[in-house]
């Protein structure tokens, strides 16, 4: 899969601040095409509204966690394939290996650089 | 020495107890352990004067641990210290949004400026970095906030560890109280929050973690590890 600057991408993040940081941070990688949903209900709406290239989520949400969001993404046929990145503050090893089982592509841990952001955006792209 | 209550007396405490039972306060309940003490005093007297002291020793206690519960000032601790402390907290978050929202929309403006300009492009960072400047000392006023809030846990601390020595709950192991609904979902989507310093992984455990594994060569071996299937 070859990394497109001209996709859209969804950050999901209930901190308006954190969607603000990660919406500027792709602006400066080059994406401009960046929506935004503050839990996994609504993001999972917007999803089958359109496809996104990329989804970039928090864990530490309600009424949806980005962990439930992502196995609701996983699980349906049409959204199975969208590349996923969680960045959270949730770090326990647990929370690590919960996410790759379920299929996340790359976890970046809070708080984060741009540099962590694009290297992971540029392994994601890369497999 | 107290009156001795007859009982129909004792009947009129055990139906209000019956009546109130649902918001009985601990005053209540010691309030009705010193009174049904004092009712069967006259009548341990003549029965045994031993028995009498005991009964006269206890409601000593009981009377000695109301007023040491009452100087725990509970409804202090519930009315005034921790709302304020929770107060304090809000007051935290709303002024690191507000320092957050300044220090990002400044740096977006000088993002978006035009530098062709090199004359407005600095009196604009600049007048932006004044911006941002003001807004770090948002730091000053919510670490005092903080310190007011640790102060309260440290009261309210010292006032539990009293109210264990007075009742003397240290060695009582309480049963573990039934686990919320909150708690099961924290629990079952594995919301553990932010860890501190030197706990969790970092991100380069995680890199490591996703990390691609390396294929095992399936074309030679060697003779260790030949060797190694035979150890």
């Amino acid at each position: 899969m070859a990394l497109d600057l001209t996709m859209p991408v969804l950050v999901v993040d209930d901190y308006k601040t954190m969607i603000r940081i990660i919406r500027n941070l792709l602006k400066q990688l080059g994406f401009d095409d960046v929506d935004e949903a503050s839990d996994g209900t609504e993001a999972l709406g917007k999803m089958k509204e359109r496809r996104y290239g990329l989804v970039i989520s928090d864990w530490n949400m309600e009424p949806m966690t980005g962990y439930e969001l992502l196995k609701h993404v996983r699980s349906d046929p049409g959204l199975t394939r969208t590349p996923f990145i969680m960045v959270t503050a949730e770090s326990k090893t647990e929370n690590v290996i919960a996410a790759k089982k379920a299929g996340v592509n790359n976890y970046i841990v809070k708080p984060f650089n741009a540099q962590t952001l694009k290297g992971k955006i540029e392994a994601v792209f890369s497999d | 020495m107290a009156p001795a209550y007859p009982p129909e007396q004792l009947a009129h405490i055990v139906e209000f107890v019956r009546a109130q039972r649902n918001d009985l306060s601990l005053e209540d309940v010691m309030v009705l352990a010193e009174r049904m003490a004092e009712s069967l005093d006259g009548t341990m007297e003549r029965i045994d004067t031993l028995l009498h002291d005991e009964f006269q020793s206890i409601i000593g206690e009981i009377g000695s641990l109301r007023r040491d519960i009452g100087g725990l000032r509970p409804d202090h601790m519930r009315f005034e210290k921790i709302p304020e402390a929770g107060s304090e907290l809000d007051a935290v978050v709303e002024a690191t949004e507000l320092a957050t929202g300044a220090i990002m929309t400044a740096a977006e403006d000088i993002m978006a400026a035009d530098a062709s300009d090199s004359e407005a492009f600095k009196a604009l960072v600049d007048d932006r970095m004044i911006v941002i400047f003001e807004a770090c000392s948002f730091q000053d006023i919510t670490g005092q906030r903080i310190a007011k809030v640790v102060k309260t846990l440290g009261w309210i601390e010292e006032r539990l560890g009293m109210l264990s020595r007075t009742l003397k709950l240290s060695n009582v192991e309480g049963e573990a109280p039934p686990e919320t609904d909150a708690e099961r979902r924290d629990r079952e989507l594995l919301l553990h929050g932010p860890q501190m310093k030197g706990e969790g992984v970092d991100q380069s455990m995680v890199d490591d973690f996703f990390a691609p594994k390396p294929k095992a060569s399936t074309t030679t071996s060697d003779q260790n590890d030949i060797d190694a299937l035979f150890d």
